[in-house]
Order: C-alpha cells, then sequence, then structure tokens
C-alpha cells in the first residue's frame, strides 16, 4: 500500500531523511517514533505528495513518486484522511461544513448524499450535537475529533495523523487515540507519527523509530521477499518493536 | 453547476467586502468610461448614418437634352448607381429662391442660369470617398452630362471622422480592457493569498484546481457583472442630463448594453483563470 525504497530528502545542505526502506500494508497500523526534526513529518508530507524525495521512491497505491499531474496527485490524497496537530479547521465554517467539504471534493456525491455522511462521520466522533458549532467553540479534544470526522468521512484507505495528541490535554488525547484505535479496528490502515512513546504504546501499532533522519534498524516488512506484516505477525529485529497490541513500543 | 460554488463565491465576497467593495468601484470607473465612449460612438455613428443617407451625386444636364435622352439617361443611372431624380431648371430655381430667402437679392439676375440636373442616391457599395470618386468619373464620361459634383471634401472628412471615432473607442476599449484585467487580476490573487489556509487545506483533502478556482473565479465575474450594471447605470444618468441639450441623444441600444456587461463578465473569467493559475502553485501544498 505505501512503501518507501531507498528515499532521502534533503532540504538544502540538511539531510531530512537519509535512505530509508519501509513499507505498510493494508489494515496495518504503524508509528513512526522520533525526536523533533527526526523527519516524521517529512514522511507524510512525501506520502500525500506535498514534496518529492530526493532520491529512492516512494509509492502509495498505484501513485509512485515523480512528477504527477496536479490532477492525479488530487485522486491520490483523496485515498488519504489526514489528521494534523493543529487540526487545520476551516474556521470560518461550521463543524459540519468542515466535515462536509471532503465529501464535495471527492465529487463523486450527489449534493442529497453529503449530509448523511457528514452525519455519519460525526456520529462516529460523538460530535453530532456540535455540528452547528465553529471551531473557535469546541475544546482542543473536540476540534481534534472533528478533524478526525473530516478524515474519515470519505473512508479513506490509510489515515495519516501527523502528532494528533500534540496540543491535547492527557484526556482528550486518551479521548483521540481511542477514537482512532477504533477506526483502525474497523479496517482503515493508520499511519501516525509522534515524539511520544506513550502514544505509541496506546496503539497495537508496529512501531518504527526515526533518528536524525534515518530508521533505526530496518523495516522487516520492506525487506526483499517479506510478505505484509498484518496483525499478530511478528516483526523481527531488535530495533523494531512489537506488532499490533501485543507490545508497548519504547524508545531505544 | 453545483450550488456548493455559488455559496463559496458568496461567502468570499461577505468575507472580503472591503476588497470586493475596491474592485467594484475602480471597475466602475473604468468600466464607465468605455461606457461612455460607447455612447458617443453609438451617437456619432447615428448622425453619421442620417448624413450618409443624404449623401448624393448631382448629374447636371446639358441645356439642349431632349426629355427621351434624358429619360434614357436616368434609366441607365439608375441601374448603374442608384435610385434617381430628376430636378428640373425651375425646380432648381425655387430651391435656390427658397434656400436664399431674400428675393431682392435674385432680381438682377435675369434668365435661370441653373441647369436642370439628375440626383442620384448612391447604392450603398458606392458610398465610400474612393467608389464614389470613380463613379463621379465615369458618370461625367456620358455626353449628355455637364457636370458632376458630390461634395468630395465633405465626404472623405465624415469618413475620416468616423473612422477616428471607432479608433478612438477602441483604443479606450482596449486599455480599459487591461485595467479591468490588472484589477481583478490583484484582486483575485490578493483574496486567494487572504485565504490561504482554505486553500492549502482544500489542496491537502484532494481538491483540484478547478475546484478550489470556480467559486473565485464566480466572485470575479460577479463583481465585474455588478461593475458593468453600475457603469450602464452612470452613462445612462450622462445621457439623461445631456439629453434636455443635445437633441437625437441615445442611450445604447440593448444589444450594446449586454455586449459591454457580457465583454466586462468574460474579462473577468479571463483574468480570474489567469491569476488563478498562477497563484494556486504557489499556494497549494
Amino acid at each position: 500500500m505505501i512503501t518507501f525504497d531507498r528515499v532521502s530528502k534533503r532540504h538544502g545542505e540538511r539531510l531530512v531523511l537519509d535512505s530509508i526502506s519501509w513499507r505498510m500494508d493494508e489494515g496495518e497500523c504503524v508509528v513512526f517514533l522520533g525526536h523533533s526534526g527526526a523527519g516524521k513529518t517529512t514522511i507524510l508530507r512525501l506520502i500525500s505528495h506535498e514534496t518529492q524525495p530526493t532520491e529512492g521512491t516512494v509509492t502509495v497505491g498505484t501513485f509512485a513518486s515523480g512528477r504527477l499531474p496536479r490532477r492525479h496527485r488530487a485522486l491520490l490524497r483523496r485515498t488519504l484522511g489526514v489528521v494534523y496537530e493543529d487540526f487545520r479547521l476551516l474556521h470560518d465554517r461550521s463543524v459540519f461544513e468542515n466535515v462536509a467539504l471532503p465529501v464535495r471534493v471527492a465529487g463523486r456525491f450527489a449534493n442529497e448524499e453529503v449530509i448523511p455522511r457528514a452525519m455519519f462521520a460525526l456520529e462516529e466522533v460523538g460530535l453530532q450535537d456540535k455540528h452547528h458549532a465553529y471551531p473557535h467553540e469546541l475544546s482542543a479534544g473536540e476540534r481534534q475529533k472533528a478533524a478526525i470526522a473530516r478524515a474519515i468521512v470519505n473512508r479513506p484507505a490509510v489515515i495519516l495523523a501527523d502528532e494528533p495528541t500534540g496540543a491535547l490535554e492527557k484526556k482528550s488525547a486518551r479521548e483521540v487515540l481511542d477514537l482512532l484505535k477504533r477506526i483502525h479496528a474497523e479496517g482503515a490502515a493508520l499511519l501516525l507519527v509522534t515524539t511520544r512513546a506513550e502514544v505509541a504504546e496506546a496503539l497495537p501499532a508496529r512501531v518504527l523509530y526515526l533518528d536524525d533522519g534515518k530508521l533505526v534498524g530496518s523495516d522487516p516488512a520492506a525487506a526483499p521477499g517479506a510478505g505484509a506484516p498484518g496483525a499478530g505477525e511478528d516483526p523481527a529485529g531488535p530495533e523494531v518493536a512489537g506488532d499490533a497490541g501485543s507490545r508497548a513500543a519504547t524508545v531505544p | 453547476m453545483h450550488l456548493y460554488y455559488f455559496r463559496e463565491s458568496a461567502r468570499s465576497i461577505r468575507q472580503h467586502r472591503a476588497l470586493a467593495t475596491t474592485a467594484i468601484v475602480v471597475l466602475t470607473a473604468a468600466l464607465a468610461l468605455t461606457g461612455l465612449f460607447m455612447l458617443l460612438t453609438y451617437n456619432a455613428e447615428r448622425a453619421l448614418e442620417l448624413m450618409g443617407d443624404r449623401r448624393e451625386m448631382i448629374v447636371y444636364l446639358r441645356d439642349d437634352l431632349s426629355p427621351s435622352d434624358r429619360d434614357l439617361l436616368m434609366g441607365r443611372l439608375h441601374d448603374l448607381y442608384g435610385f434617381t431624380t430628376y430636378v428640373s431648371k425651375e425646380q432648381a430655381w425655387d430651391e435656390m429662391r427658397q434656400q436664399v430667402g431674400d428675393p431682392t437679392l435674385l432680381e438682377a439676375v435675369q434668365d435661370n442660369p441653373l441647369p436642370a440636373s439628375i440626383r442620384i442616391k448612391l447604392k450603398p457599395a458606392l458610398l465610400a470617398p474612393d467608389s464614389m470618386e470613380a463613379a463621379a468619373r465615369e458618370v461625367a464620361k456620358f455626353p449628355e452630362v455637364e457636370d458632376v459634383r458630390y461634395g468630395a471634401e465633405w465626404v472623405r472628412r465624415l469618413d475620416e471622422l468616423g473612422a477616428g471615432l471607432r479608433l478612438g473607442t477602441l483604443g479606450v476599449g482596449v486599455i480599459v480592457a487591461i485595467a479591468v484585467v490588472f484589477v481583478l487580476y490583484n484582486t483575485i490573487r490578493l483574496t486567494v493569498l487572504a485565504r490561504r489556509q482554505q486553500v492549502e487545506v482544500m489542496s491537502r483533502l484532494g481538491a483540484t484546481d478547478r475546484f478550489i478556482a470556480w467559486p473565485f473565479v464566480l466572485e470575479a465575474m460577479t463583481e465585474a457583472a455588478f461593475a458593468a450594471l453600475l457603469a450602464l447605470g452612470a452613462v445612462f444618468g450622462v445621457q439623461r442630463a445631456l439629453a434636455t441639450r443635445l437633441i437625437g441623444l441615445e442611450f445604447l441600444p440593448p444589444v450594446w448594453a449586454l455586449a459591454f456587461v457580457g465583454a466586462a463578465v468574460a474579462l473577468a473569467w479571463f483574468a480570474a483563470w489567469w491569476a488563478l493559475s498562477r497563484v494556486l502553485r504557489a499556494v497549494g501544498p
């Protein structure tokens, strides 16, 4: 589903990612753990074609890195649901309108389908009663839930979450993680990047460690001939911590 | 078209009222200038057409021409050059007396010195100065003809005046069109930059450039249409104010007014797409 093959990314003189290879299959949950500036967000930006690798290849579904026409790039992004640390809700429209936006963007649904789809997503995150509210009227936790509803409204194949609990206090963070766990359990692949070990511990995830743009150890899933390490499969390698739900990740 | 685009466009105008108002005021001023030139040209062309209708050639006949030869000549001139009217010596004298007004001035004239003539209202194809000149030369070769007059210099000046006015309107039109495109290009650019966050979020959600752009394009088209209507209103006000002094000054016909609004909207469409094709690449991640 997502494959990084010896991907490097350079910003000027600075090497942000250093020849990393890893892969993720359908329905998987992968967490990238690393300190600030380790290159985690760059990985998400490479996946969503916001930036291009300096070397190597990023493949997302049938889309490979390289200069995609803008129309194709838009198609790729519609297969992803993205959750940001700072929520990135549009402040001039209601929670409902924010969540309905990807449905309209997809252009696949008639007007009358927009409302039930958006309301269903809001129900899933428990915000159906606040659909008229504007983002500034919500707590940080509720805003992140609204952002998650926006990410899942089109049932994307994979959810990308960039430090989704970074701006939340403990209780809200726990609720958001529970929500992401439930969405993953319902079948969506989840790729989350974080600096916090406890976030990785809270999810049934395969944890990969990033340190200064390098993958610490290697991803066995990316090794030649490796199958898809689905939930329950035991990935080898001392630096790559456990599979879904079975072990807690720790920063090496 | 998706109702969503219209709602977004209205939202953008509401949220950036000051920017939209500035754009509409500037566009109205520029378009009103074009509208005034159009009013001037339209009325000048009407006047020229009326004068053009009176363009005629006067063929003075030899005194010894028999009525049958005269009729024969009239028939040939009618076939070749246009509608003919015979003016006898007596009719010509009467016309002159009427024009002079004071009969004592003509008392010294014993005999009627004026020749009989044939007036030709020329076919439309012969109204251009060069064609008239060529036709006059040909008519002068007829043996029955004493002389031919058609006011060559007057016709030439009339045509030059008409061409000058059309050129002036075209020039002002082009300058205003460039100004309209410039104003809208920058307005849309500023609007997109002001809504940068929205554009970025939409782009990340997988919106195509077209999806992001349409509300902005509609916004520009709405502003241009509104400004064009205001400009037409201003031109109408000027026409009403001047109509009492300049008799016969008419407002633009509906086709001209519609073309005026249509051209403004088309320019807005072009300017908006041009601006968006550049700014979206810079803003969208």
